[in-house]
């Protein structure tokens, strides 16, 4: 039985930038452990910005981020020991074979694994036994966003964060990462997802989160998407001004 | 934590290709230039050795500095051999290298390949160490783990020092055990610690270029911007700044020349000779023509002093402005406090010329007591003792460690809050 702590919660968020641009207006959310966390919105929306507050990649106009508890601006390198992150396009050391990328990345996570424990995570991700050794420079998006994950399953750590993880992946790699991800959650990992595959999103998360222009605008549990239709609630709002509850959305 | 991220860094340079040519450069340029100048040494010693001077012979001359192999500097002209006559000195000959091709290009002994090569090599391995790794995008995977961002710039900057000055200690510390199979290298406890000092030094710059490529590479946004700025930077500190700021100098103080000088030093030594024979009075017996002559060489010894003693005072002043200047750049500190280190610097041949003008002195002096009161002259050989450490670092020698030290750290305090502030996405 997993224990339903919060894993990660953002409270009142909000980021502008020097040039005066409101990248984040005060958002609210939260993540649980087991729970896959699906923010969607279209490009500039604010769903990577989330994830970037939480990294202490930028740090919050106002408000706070928190990953297990720990506050993310005032304890950053504490709070990381919770986190593993997954980008968009994973970029890996390309002198270097997966082998041995995962192997650094693993002890940067404190974790030393053995040649035998790194092949291991890197059949579990499905990347090919012939590229385990091969220099990363020659690999494909899909074998690199393979390797990515492993390097976030190698930290073991409370929190994953994804943002778009399988954008520009075929199919068949985008259904594996999938799978990975539900026994991941199976796991109690936290899992907070930004994607634009609506579809996807509704199929794997626990919660879904729809953002415009900064702000979140609808909050959804998988639960009442079984009574919703997500694609219509969201092109429903990608087509109307910015404003929160309306059209019965709560966020 | 660091450890893991310098050993990567290690292993990433290790296997790129800026490695392998930096390697091969560095082993390559340091063993041609010991082998070079150890060569050249040899060749000026045996010039040493076949015009050094025999029991009574009035000349000054010193071996060639067994430092000069590393540092060559102002050692050629140190070496001179002076020719001490009742009115002059004159200059014989240097032990100049057989090597012409040194009066073209700019002499390429170890101090040349660290200051010029090894310093490039460093830029070449900071200039992308942050904006590469931002630009590959794997600086936003390296801090999503726990790792500060001043242990990150540690690690970077001690991955690429340990990998620049491997190979360069490995090839040093090998051609110096080779050196120490010729007994003219043998050196003091002394010898020891200035080649420590000169090691300290080339390691300190190459760690000064480093932490420059590093501060530039935060700064900028693309490691190709980097790079150019780099580039410039480099030409400016290493060869455009010492050059215009001795040219500087040379308008802001101004030194008589050396023809001029030696051609006033002829006047006065005609000008009392004929001064001389116009009062030769043969009734004045042979104490009184000698009292009389000794009256003219003391005017023209005295004159000539005074007039070098000028000349010093204005070099001297010059060497001081275009050194204060130069230090703009601090490449230039590098350079004075090796040569300095070595007993090859510009203090060191200042000293010498002294030390001959004094032996010049005690001959005059002989000689004149010799031809006045008959007293038997004997002239002891001419000796120079080079500077000891503790001098040459109380004349100046503290000051460009410090300054280059200085460098270094504000480049290290600069990179280190720039790349706090850094925007990693």
């Amino acid at each position: 039985m997993i224990s339903q702590e919060i894993v990660l919660e953002a409270k009142d968020l909000s980021k502008r930038y020097e040039d005066g641009q409101l990248a984040l207006d005060h958002i609210h959310l939260t993540l649980r452990r087991g729970q896959i966390y699906s923010l969607l919105g279209a490009n500039g929306a604010g769903k990577t910005t989330t994830i970037n507050l939480f990294l202490d990649f930028l740090k919050p106009t106002t408000g706070q981020a928190f990953v297990c508890g720990i506050d993310v601006e005032k304890e950053p390198l504490e709070a990381k020991k919770h986190l593993a992150f997954v980008s968009e396009n994973v970029m890996l050391y390309g002198n270097f074979t997966a082998r041995q990328n995962l192997e650094f990345f693993a002890k940067l996570g404190g974790r030393s694994l053995t040649k035998e424990e790194v092949y291991s995570l890197l059949r579990r991700v499905s990347l090919q036994e012939k590229a385990f050794e091969q220099r990363v420079k020659s690999f494909s998006k899909g074998m690199r966003q393979k390797v990515g994950l492993a390097i976030a399953i190698a930290k073991d750590s409370d929190v994953i964060l994804l943002d778009e993880p399988t954008s520009g992946l075929d199919p068949k790699a985008a259904e594996e990462f999938q799978v990975i991800l539900k026994e991941l959650r199976a796991e109690g990992k936290g899992i907070l997802m930004s994607t634009h595959d609506i579809f996807r999103a509704q199929e794997v998360a626990d919660k879904v989160g729809i953002m415009k222009e900064g702000r979140l605008v609808l909050e959804r549990s998988r639960e009442e998407l079984y009574e919703e239709d997500l694609v219509k609630i969201y092109l429903d709002y990608m087509g109307s001004p910015c404003s929160m509850g309306e059209r019965g959305g709560r966020a | 934590m660091i450890a893991p991220l310098v050993k990567k860094e290690i292993l990433s340079n290790l296997l790129s290709y800026k490695f392998i040519v930096v390697f091969l450069m560095t082993i390559l340029l340091t063993a041609l230039s010991m082998g070079i100048m150890y060569r050249d040494f040899d060749a000026r010693y045996a010039d040493y050795m076949l015009i050094r001077p025999g029991a009574g012979d009035l000349i000054a001359l010193t071996p060639p500095n067994p430092f000069s192999v590393l540092a060559r500097g102002l050692d050629e002209s140190i070496g001179r051999s002076y020719e001490i006559n009742i009115h002059d000195i004159v200059v014989r000959s240097g032990q100049k290298s057989n090597n012409l091709i040194f009066r073209f290009f700019p002499t390429p002994d170890l101090l040349y390949t660290v200051q010029v090569v090894l310093s490039l090599a460093a830029l070449l391995f900071g200039f992308d160490q942050v904006c590469r790794e931002r630009e590959q995008g794997t600086l936003k995977l390296l801090l999503s783990h726990s790792v500060s961002r001043g242990e990150l710039l540690l690690s970077k900057w001690v991955g690429n020092f340990l990998t620049l000055v491997l190979p360069f200690l490995t090839v040093f510390l090998l051609a110096l055990l080779l050196l120490q199979l010729d007994p003219r290298f043998s050196l003091s406890w002394e010898g020891w610690l200035r080649l420590g000092l000169m090691l300290f030094l080339f390691l300190l710059y190459v760690a000064l270029f480093l932490s420059l490529g590093i501060l530039v590479s935060t700064l900028a946004k693309r490691a190709a911007t980097s790079l150019v700025i780099l580039l410039f930077l480099w030409a400016a500190l290493v060869f455009l700044l010492p050059n215009l700021t001795t040219l500087a100098a040379r308008q802001m103080v101004e030194v008589p020349s050396v023809r001029g000088l030696s051609e006033k030093r002829q006047q006065i030594w005609t000008r009392e000779i004929l001064l001389g024979i116009r009062e030769f009075d043969p009734k004045a017996g042979q104490q009184g023509v000698a009292s009389s002559w000794r009256r003219h060489f003391d005017v023209v010894n005295h004159e000539q002093d005074a007039m070098e003693e000028e000349y010093r005072h204005r070099f001297g002043r010059l060497v001081s402005v275009a050194k204060s200047l130069n230090r703009l750049s601090p490449v230039a500190s590098f350079v004075y406090g090796v040569n300095a280190v070595a007993g090859t610097g510009i203090e060191e041949e200042s000293r010498y010329k002294e030390e001959v003008l004094r032996y010049k002195n005690r001959v005059y002096k002989g000689l004149m007591d010799k031809s006045m009161l008959g007293k038997e002259a004997s002239f002891s050989a001419f000796h120079y003792r080079y500077r000891s450490l503790g001098e040459t670092f109380r004349e100046g020698l503290w000051f460009d460690l410090f300054w280059l030290a200085l460098f270094t750290f504000l480049f290290v305090v600069a990179s280190a809050v720039a790349f706090l502030r850094y925007d990693v996405r």
